[in-house]
């Protein structure tokens, strides 16, 4: 077999029982593999109305067909579960090299099952796989399991994803850690984890991946460098990695998250050391790059501040820089770098965790909790020893108000009641990342109908901005469709993007390899098919995509989401934005919606058509939504 | 012999992406192996330190002096030297000499495995993006690095004489 490695890997945790099953081809055809793999998986495992944090839940880790290849970017993997925070559909995306092991290792899938007795890992070494005690594990902080697994297991070049503090104590928002400092951080993964006292899975594989035509591998993924250095965002990226957002969200967009988005820009002289130029200049030491990965955007960085003394990380993005900085009302950079770096030892999500703590910030300035509620805690804008130890309550749910926050902002919203939820930015549950969508009409939908949640990869409409109208009207049938503020053709645009997103996160390939050069599908098949040997075209492509996109939607569906969970802060809707360049402009949300739900043959409640799912090969999901 | 090219190495371009190794792999095997790859990054997270490990291809080469059966011969074409499989017993005694760890055995074929430069095209270097890895000539090697190590006096120099214009414009 070329490209998959063919076998799945079946460890229930309740009796012990490890099995190794062939991996079913024809659903490997159909879903590629890691996110669609593993979204038709859960939706076969689960029944409806599951407890996430019950044994029942599964816990799915899936690698696809390019991982641990050649192939730009492939070193990446997906978590998949019922999301506690969410109930619904939950996933996120790892990189660095834990995806690329687990191929090597032969296997394309890991299904966890049941609920270990008490604190365990696994140690999957090639065939040979164990679940080994971790009590002497539980408790410790990521870096530190890292640390004392590869010594007990005495190599230095395995790989390790692991759960920290906050997964074990059940932090809703809580991520799941590999290789020091790369996360699967979205949608409490790391919750569900801990839930099965499941701590880390190690691995080291020696098998390989086999590939069909090797010459022309080399040669297709010698011409993708070439395209993908041809865009200058793509050099840009390699020099500040995402940090270099930080500019283009604010100057250009105007659309950059400050205190809970009360604003969405401020004047470039007074950000200070918060923008991707400065951190290339005063705090990157080395480029780092995922396995695979010719765009090396993971930024090594160190600095020395008195209050924190030397600190260095491997890993600084544009939510890095943000989260505890802008989005709290903080002016140091170094104050978030640092903040993020305790957020990764924690393991802990830092979007939702800025999120959370925003809006606790906003909660205080608006008098809907005072001091009494906050244990003494002086919760202002930009107060960093309060932040830092609110921080701290929340991921090792301490103190009373962290307790309630580490349920994330919509729980948390509903328990402190008097107008909380006006200032919980979330959707579906899942906390807003730090880029308003007020003057990015196709972003706020792509939020709004996202499969897991508030979440700016599903679709990532980066055309909205950065194409010509001609190439607009060309692609989804309107010029409008270019301008940010409009909302025609937005309906189409979000289905295409999220098409496109579901294809590339089922090869496992990254989001920002994909972002520009090498965004359309041409390049990342001609690679595909010479791992594989098959011969996809791109309508495969975008049909593969839609097939994900409407699982994983009749997995919500099948919950009991609807229409009116598409939907966006009230904040987006009907607050207009104060100042910058995306001034005056909210959300159309429901102008978009009957469009977008029409072009992807739903009906105006948001649920796929029966229709729809056949015209997919999706007969047995199409009988359990005509129940709906 | 100005013309002689070698394999070379700057680490602090790395950044542990093993493209390498699945190109080398991919070459010489057919498959994406890092376990099959003559070259193989050594990763420090926690410092972010990056170094690809593989042959120097040593001038005065002890693993051809050591080597038993004369398994070992340089190439006088590329210079490499080379393992000739046929005859290696894989007996490890050049692993053990190597001062680079740059040898491995072949776990199929129970033969030593090496580096042999690709014929003087080696993979590795032409898909390394930062080119940490460069295959040159040693002689503008050579003065590429005596640029690196003499910056610290050069950079001082154009700026001295910078500010010396500047005072220029002053008077």
């Amino acid at each position: 077999m070329h490209g998959w490695a063919g076998r799945v890997l079946d460890v229930n945790l309740t009796t012990g029982e490890i099995k190794k099953l062939p991996l079913d081809m024809g659903l490997a055809k159909m879903f590629l593999g890691g996110r669609g793999l593993n979204a038709i998986t859960l939706y076969r495992e689960l029944k409806a109305n599951t407890d996430p944090l019950s044994p029942a839940n599964v816990l799915l880790f899936g690698v696809g067909p390019l991982n641990g290849t050649l192939s730009p970017g492939s070193g990446r993997y997906n978590v998949t579960s019922k999301s506690p925070l969410t109930g619904g559909f939950g996933d996120a995306n790892c990189g660095g090299y834990w995806g690329a092991e687990l191929k090597f290792a032969g296997y394309d899938q890991i299904i966890i099952r049941g609920k270990a007795d008490s604190p365990v890992y696994l140690w999957i070494d090639d065939d040979d796989v164990e679940i080994r005690d971790a009590s002497h594990l539980w408790g410790k902080a990521t870096d530190e399991t890292d640390r004392l697994i590869k010594e007990e297991l005495g190599d230095p070049r395995i790989h390790i994803n692991y759960i920290g503090p906050a997964g074990e104590r059940l932090v809703k928002v809580a991520n799941v850690m590999s290789d020091l400092y790369r996360a699967a951080g979205r949608t409490g993964m790391g919750c569900v984890m801990g839930s099965k006292n499941l701590k880390a899975i190690a691995v080291r594989g020696t098998r390989g991946v086999k590939v069909a035509h090797p010459d022309a591998l080399q040669e297709h993924v010698y011409e993708s460098y070439q395209t993908l250095y041809s865009d200058w965002f793509a050099r840009l990226f390699s020099q500040q990695g995402s940090a270099c957002l930080v500019e283009i969200y604010n100057e250009n967009l105007g659309a950059l998250t400050f205190r809970n988005n009360q604003e969405t820009f401020k004047e470039p002289r007074k950000m200070g050391n918060i923008s991707g130029k400065a951190f290339a200049e005063k705090y990157l030491l080395k480029h780092r790059g995922c396995f695979s990965c010719p765009l090396h955007c993971a930024s090594f960085f160190r600095f020395v501040d008195p209050r924190f003394g030397d600190t260095y990380w491997g890993k600084a993005e544009f939510a890095t820089l943000t989260n505890f900085s802008t989005r709290v009302g903080v002016d140091s950079a170094d104050f978030s770098l640092y903040m993020c770096m305790l957020a990764d030892k924690w393991g802990i999500d830092i979007i939702s965790l800025g999120g959370i703590i925003a809006f606790a910030l906003e909660c205080y300035e608006k008098g809907i909790i005072s001091q009494r509620d906050t244990g003494g805690l002086e919760l202002t804008w930009g107060n960093e020893a309060a932040i830092e130890k609110l921080a701290e309550d929340i991921a090792f749910r301490k103190s009373e108000l962290g307790n309630l926050l580490a349920e994330g902002v919509r729980r948390a919203s509903q328990q402190i009641g008097r107008g909380a939820d006006r200032y919980a930015l979330h959707t579906k549950g899942l906390e807003h990342l730090e880029v308003d969508p007020r003057g990015l009409q196709a972003w706020g939908l792509g939020f709004a109908v996202s499969t897991r949640g508030a979440d700016h990869l599903r679709a990532l409409p980066v055309f909205e901005y950065t194409i010509t109208p001609e190439k607009a009207k060309a692609y989804f049938g309107t010029e409008k469709a270019a301008d940010r503020f409009s909302v025609e053709g937005k309906g189409k645009m979000v289905k295409w993007f999220e098409e496109l997103r579901a294809f590339a996160d089922s090869l496992e390939i990254c989001k920002y390899i994909t972002r520009t050069g090498l965004l359309e599908p041409e390049p990342a098949l001609k690679i595909l098919n010479s791992v594989t040997g098959l011969s996809l075209q791109e309508e495969d492509a975008f049909r593969i995509g839609e097939r994900i996109v409407n699982v994983e939607r009749s997995f919500n569906a099948r919950e009991g989401f609807t229409r009116k969970d598409d939907t966006l802060p009230q904040r987006f809707l009907e607050e207009p934005v104060p100042t910058g360049p995306a001034k005056g402009q909210v959300n159309k949300l429901e102008e978009m919606l009957d469009q977008y739900y029409e072009t992807r043959g739903w009906d105006n409640n948001g649920v796929p058509e029966p229709g729809k799912l056949k015209e997919l090969g999706l007969d047995f999901i199409a009988r359990d939504m005509e129940k709906i | 012999m100005a013309a002689y090219k070698v394999l070379f190495l700057n680490p602090e371009l790395c950044t542990g992406c093993r493209t390498c190794e699945m190109v080398c792999s991919l070459d010489k095997e057919g498959e994406c192996n890092p376990a099959k790859s003559r070259i193989k990054v050594l990763t420090l997270l926690k410092d972010g330190i990056d170094i690809p490990a593989f042959c120097q291809h040593c001038e005065y080469a002890p693993c051809l002096d050591v080597c038993p059966i004369n398994a070992v011969k340089r190439n006088r074409e590329t210079g490499a030297v080379e393992i000739n499989s046929e005859v290696c017993i894989g007996c490890r005694a050049c692993m053990l000499v190597c001062p680079y760890g740059a040898l491995r055995l072949d776990l199929n074929r129970r033969v030593m495995v090496k580096c042999d430069l690709c014929g003087g095209d080696p993979k590795c270097a032409r898909f390394c993006i930062t080119k940490a890895l460069t295959y040159e000539r040693q002689d503008v090697l050579e003065t590429k690095k005596q640029y690196n190590s003499y910056s610290r006096f050069i950079d001082p120099l154009v700026k001295a004489r910078k500010a010396r214009e500047e005072v220029k414009y002053v008077d």
